[in-house]
């Protein structure tokens, strides 16, 4: 079905990957020739490498370390820099890079997040703003309330793409705004005191597109909406909602297509209003 | 920096960078408007610019407080800021080249020629101060301040005219600050969040686009305006105005002081001509 | 009670839901889990859940008839009060659900719109677009973090459970974990664990689950004494998308919102399908079953799609085994609204835009109706009793399964949609349970002498350390993964056979001993996931060997094992009279059959022998009397006549078990 002309006849194709053995090690680069079968993706691609373990040299090498699951974009955990663009390796097709770019493939991980091992970045610092803006309904309790506030069909349409935040990280590693933090263990640091100095670092960074989003999915839910003051104050501290510079990437890579821009411009009208509250209604 | 300093700085990030956005469009954009319509009335002649500044100057001492309150310091902050924030980046435009990314960087590129831009052309013109000892002996000796508010379109044509690079140089610059007023209304109106969605900036960046159209064939064709004006004809129109604007009373001996030393010298012949030049005299008298 | 934790170990929507309820009645919890746990696999289930509902009732549905669903879908193999307790908990599960946010869809008016799954008849299924379970997901997610904001859970995410840790009385204390990025292994003491790990779909190679799916850490458990129940019951999805590296997900919904499955009546047709007229298109489900059409239960609808393909020879494409899902015929609006998400899925893997061209799919490894085996209380009401630290207890006191890999609920076949409410049910409900437990021990568990703990990590580290020093150039990992997935594929899911299933079980016992001589490509001690994935696919051969073990044994067919050989024809009698002759043999060697294999089998792993040593316990089935499953049998009609004659009779004879339905 999607054997081209132009790679059926193709026996192998070259990829280039960027490695790094752990945080402290350098990066190099690394080739490999994989066999080339139809319907292949990157996920496919990484597996034969594993399972090959040597590179294009006849180099014996561990297998390149990459984050995966579900491999039908919709866990956002095998984000990763493919040709210079930021997608999901698992809906990444081979057929179609190789139109793209036909002499090799090149993957490295994100570079907006420390790096851990090969295409691994740590991602908690999208964790950590979720929890700085109060992602969730504060419901009183689990125990059977009946059902929730009736909502329209509207509503629900609204609310439904912000919700399929799979918190992958596109948006922000394709954001100009947004730069990496990393925070390096000092000598004899605790776990807790490593991890509080890492929390303070992260809370001076950029808070990117997809928590912008958050907030205005839960402020504008009917019950998150009795939150919506400080959700939104949480979004005009350092690092807020102002740094964002309207480069508008965040949307234009987006796997979900969520209409991240809509939601950084109704956050932003909010941050508007309630600044003025802040001041003239004191 | 201070820690106090940089806490202060952190603590007031959404309302520092909000009075950023805002001192763009008010008053910095606002007045540069003003100013580059006030360029172009040397399109219909030197009357029109002579007495659009006169308008200006009537402020009389009020002026500098004008000058610093409202243009130079805003200017300053957001010039300033802009600095700040555009090292605070990393413009990625050929890894994704988006339209509205490419826009991203060039608003900090055009940033940046502006901030350079402005910096000199104030000096170039105005001085940026208008002390009589720094005029003297910096700023004129330097090649700034030459510009004279009572022989407008003269002094103006002969700081364009003095070098075939200066208008090049107002080209770029006057086009930088332009891209960079008309863009950033576009941007501005998705920060305080005016239009949100998709089709809403679709529309307001062909506002943005119309805006930047406008003003910059205002400015163009001002520049082309003052690298074609015969500037001797301008001087002796502009002393032709002032006579009558003396004999009204509307301007003062004193204030004809601020004119530059290269215009005293030619004032004798120039007030004695006989200005044929002249073609809307009834427009010279500052109504 | 305030040094006492609880570790739960998995992150979906059971492992979430138990999370955020025990942090409710004040219990600090643990949660581990190999992703981030908003990455888990629950993220992949699309059409919805089930439960009885407003608009339902107003058609004649209750609750009741949802247990009867369930358990005439699962064909009568799940204990019955676990399944009631379920179905009535539905409606409370969904309102939950809905009150921390989830988007379901909305009907005009604004309440919760509902769709049609398989093996119903009513409109069960709310569902979000076609993104339902991230969408659960992510609400118990948010609720997580809201405690982890809070101190009362703590996450230990990218971390591998390793083992139970049980004390010298067998009851379980606590885990041991491995770092999958420092690769630290550590020990964690607990005075309840519970294991939340979902299925073992990675046995098959490739299937319709996330690569965290290994099973392993059930195996884990399995390996250290826990007993596993009904591990031959695999659900293989009627439709799935096959790619290289995964078979995708084409969810149930897409025919409940009216999707026709159908091959061309010539075999490989070349024409495109839109030149196709109607009258030379075999739309076989709904031929066949004329009741239930294209929403057969799953494995009647697997089943069929395979015959069209492998016996009929009717597959779409000749070197490809595939059959033509359609959803042309709605409008592109609708198809947004309500399946926009696997729609996008399948354009993007495929590169068809399947509002334009009918989807080309074939059944697909999906779901373990096994898996570890778990007690309850019954209530009087023939429930569950609630807050019983008994419920969904494992055979190692202390250590409960819930979820995906317990093995209560489906019985040998789960329906569409149940999966989430049995998820987020047996989370919800087992808190309280487990908070009791806790309240009800004196002593606590991070109190107990070291050395258990410490016993445990070193044997851990020894393994480990085994395995990193083994030689080079040995047997390689992924190679034996896919072969495992080969051999378990061919002979233990659509159609199984006994000679098959014995040459799998030697084929699988060779690779089993073959595994034992892994070497690792990175013998590294930093992310080396190398290790993790030897160590899982280690674990998945007691496992696999169980599953064929227990469907070679299993000489019937009941739900998603089918054994062709000991099938049940439907009735070739011409006349009326013949055939309700013929149906009352029938009903004999059904009850005959009812009597000797309405039993779960529960397996206990033996160590020396490599293999599983296999019980069988009866099914608690007073609730919903068994009968026969007959969607689309041939003389369906006159069986079912017979045995409604036979089922009053015995309702006749003991008068004191009335219809609990009313």
């Amino acid at each position: 079905m999607s054997n081209h002309s132009s790679t059926t006849k193709r026996k192998t194709f070259a990829v280039r990957v960027l490695r790094k053995d752990s945080p402290e090690s350098e990066s190099y680069w690394e080739r490999h020739d994989v066999e080339y079968e139809p319907d292949m993706n990157i996920i496919s691609v990484l597996q034969k490498i594993a399972s090959k373990g040597e590179s294009s040299s006849g180099k014996k090498i561990a297998p390149v370390a990459w984050d995966c699951n579900c491999l039908e974009e919709v866990c956002g955990a095998c984000t990763m820099v493919v040709n210079g663009k930021t997608r999901q390796a698992c809906s990444s097709l081979i057929d179609r890079l190789l139109e793209e770019s036909p002499s090799e493939i090149v993957l490295s991980p994100m570079s907006k997040f420390p790096v851990v091992r090969d295409l691994v970045v740590d991602r908690k610092r999208i964790f950590h703003n979720l929890k700085k803006v109060k992602a969730w309904v504060p419901v009183d309790t689990y125990s059977d309330m009946g059902p929730g506030p009736k909502q329209s069909r509207q509503q629900q349409e609204e609310a439904y793409p912000l919700s399929e935040c799979m918190s992958c990280g596109c948006c922000l590693e394709a954001c100009p705004q947004y730069l990496k933090i990393e925070v390096t263990r000092k000598n004899g640091e605790t776990d807790e005191a490593f991890e509080q100095r890492q929390k303070e670092a992260y809370d001076k960074g950029f808070i990117g597109a997809n928590t912008i989003s958050q907030v205005v999915l839960f402020n504008n839910n009917p019950t998150g909406q009795m939150n919506a003051k400080e959700r939104t104050d949480a979004i005009m501290q350092e690092g807020g909602i102002q740094i964002c510079g309207n480069a508008q990437n965040c949307v234009a890579v987006c796997p979900k297509e969520i209409p991240l821009t809509t939601s950084i411009a109704k956050a932003g009208r909010a941050a508007t209003i309630r600044g003025l509250q802040r001041i003239f209604d004191k | 920096m201070s820690s106090a300093q940089s806490s202060f700085l952190a603590r007031h990030e959404f309302l520092i960078r909000r009075l950023h956005s805002l001192t763009g469009l008010l008053p910095v954009g606002a007045y540069m408007c003003v100013h580059l319509f006030t360029n172009a009335t040397i399109l219909d002649s030197v009357q029109l610019f002579q007495n659009a500044i006169y308008g200006i100057h009537t402020l009389g001492d009020a002026l500098i407080l004008v000058e610093w309150g409202f243009i130079f310091l805003p200017l300053i902050f957001h010039a300033v800021l802009g600095m700040a924030y555009v090292s605070g980046g990393l413009p990625n435009p050929t890894a994704y080249s988006y339209g509205s990314n490419w826009r991203y960087t060039l608003q900090r590129a055009t940033g940046i020629i502006a901030f350079l831009f402005i910096f000199w052309h104030v000096f170039h013109m105005h001085g940026w101060f208008h002390a009589e000892w720094w005029l003297e002996n910096v700023a004129r000796p330097l090649g700034g301040a030459m510009f004279s508010p009572y022989n407008a379109a003269s002094t103006a044509g002969k700081a364009m005219q003095s070098t075939p690079i200066v208008p090049i140089l107002y080209t770029i610059g006057v086009l930088a600050c332009v891209f960079h007023f008309a863009n950033g209304l576009w941007t501005m109106g998705i920060t305080w969040g005016l239009w949100t969605t998709p089709q809403a900036q679709k529309r307001a960046n062909f506002l943005s686009i119309g805006v930047g159209t406008l003003l910059g064939i205002v400015s163009l064709s001002a520049i082309a305006a003052f690298t074609q004006v015969d500037t001797k004809k301008a001087g002796e129109i502009e002393e032709h105005l002032q006579e009558k604007r003396l004999e009204s009373g509307f301007i003062n001996e004193k204030q004809l002081h601020h004119k530059s030393v290269d215009d005293h010298s030619t004032d004798q012949e120039n007030s004695t001509s006989k200005g044929d030049e002249t073609p809307k005299p009834q427009n010279g008298s500052g109504t | 009670m305030s040094k006492q934790r609880v570790m739960v170990v998995g992150g979906g929507l059971a492992g979430l839901a138990a999370t955020m309820k025990l942090a409710e009645l004040g219990v600090n919890v643990d949660l581990m889990s190999l992703t981030p746990v908003k990455r888990s696999h629950s993220v992949c289930a699309q059409g919805g859940i089930n439960s009885c509902n407003d608009q339902t009732r107003l058609l004649g549905d209750t609750e009741w008839k949802h247990l009867d669903d369930t358990v005439y879908g699962g064909d009568f193999l799940q204990h019955q009060p676990p399944a009631k307790e379920m179905a009535y908990w539905g409606p409370k599960v969904i309102d939950l659900m809905d009150r921390l946010g989830v988007t379901f869809n909305r009907t005009e008016e604004g309440f919760m719109d509902r769709r049609r799954f398989g093996g119903t008849l009513y409109k069960r299924t709310a569902f979000a677009g076609a993104t339902t379970g991230q969408q659960l997901l992510y609400a118990l997610d948010e609720q997580v973090r809201r405690w982890e904001a809070a101190g009362k859970v703590t996450k230990y995410e990218h971390w591998d459970f390793l083992a139970p840790i049980l004390d010298d009385q067998g009851v379980c204390k606590g885990v041991v974990a491995q770092d999958l990025v420092s690769m630290e292994i550590r020990s964690f003491p607990a005075d309840a664990v519970i294991v939340a790990t979902g299925g073992c779909g990675l046995i098959f190679g490739r299937s319709t689950m996330s690569m965290a799916c290994t099973g392993s850490a059930a195996s884990r458990c399995y390996q250290a004494g826990a007993k596993y129940g009904n591990a031959e019951f695999i659900q293989v999805h009627p439709t799935a998308v096959p790619g290289a590296d995964k078979l995708r997900l084409m969810s149930e919904s897409a025919r409940g919102e009216g999707g026709r499955v159908w091959v061309p009546r010539k075999p490989q047709d070349p024409r495109s399908p839109h030149e196709i007229p109607a009258e030379e298109r075999y739309y076989f489900l709904e031929e066949r079953y004329p009741t239930y059409g294209n929403l057969v239960p799953r494995d009647i609808a697997t089943r069929e799609i395979f015959d069209i393909c492998v016996n009929e020879g009717l597959s779409v494409e000749a070197n490809k085994p595939c059959v033509y899902l359609d959803l042309t015929h709605i409008s592109r609006a609708e198809l947004d609204r309500k399946l926009g998400g696997i729609l996008a899925i399948y354009e993007k893997f495929q590169g068809v835009d399947p509002r334009e061209q009918p989807m080309k799919i074939f059944p697909a490894v999906h779901y373990s109706m096994g898996g570890l085996w778990a007690n309850y209380e019954k209530s009087e009401d023939g429930g569950m009793v609630a807050g019983s630290p008994i419920n969904q207890q494992t055979s190692l006191p202390g250590l409960y399964a819930i979820g995906e890999c317990d093995y209560h609920y489906h019985g040998a076949n789960r329906l569409g949609a149940n999966s989430l409410l049995s998820c987020i049910f047996t989370g919800l409900f087992c808190a309280p349970g487990v908070a009791n437990l806790l309240e009800s021990q004196e002593k606590v568990a991070a109190e107990y002498p070291g050395q258990l703990f410490d016993g445990a990590r070193s044997d851990h580290q020894s393994r480990q350390d085994e395995l990193l020093k083994r030689p080079a150039g040995k047997e390689n990992a992924y190679q034996l993964h896919q072969e495992l997935g080969e051999v378990m594929t061919k002979a233990a899911t659509v159609v199984r056979r006994n000679d098959q299933l014995s040459d799998a079980i030697d084929k699988v016992d060779e690779l089993h001993k073959r595994s034992q001589h892994c070497s690792l490509s990175d013998t590294g001690q930093w992310t080396n996931q190398n290790v993790t994935f030897t160590k899982s696919l280690l674990d998945m051969f007691p496992l696999a060997k169980t599953l064929l073990k227990g469907a070679f044994q299993r000489d019937e067919c009941r739900g998603a094992h089918y054994k062709p050989d000991f099938a049940m024809p439907g009735l070739e009698g011409k006349t009326s009279a013949d055939r309700i002759k013929e149906a009352e043999l029938w009903c004999d060697r059904f009850e005959e059959n009812t009597k000797k294999w309405l039993k779960s089998s529960v397996a206990t792993w033996n160590e020396a022998k490599s293999e599983a040593d296999i019980e069988y316990e009866d099914v608690d089935t007073s609730l919903v009397p068994p009968r026969p499953r007959l969607y689309g049998l041939v003389g369906a009609e006159e069986i079912e006549q017979v045995w409604s004659q036979r089922a009053a009779a015995k309702q006749e004879a003991v008068p004191g078990k009335a219809n609990l339905s009313t």
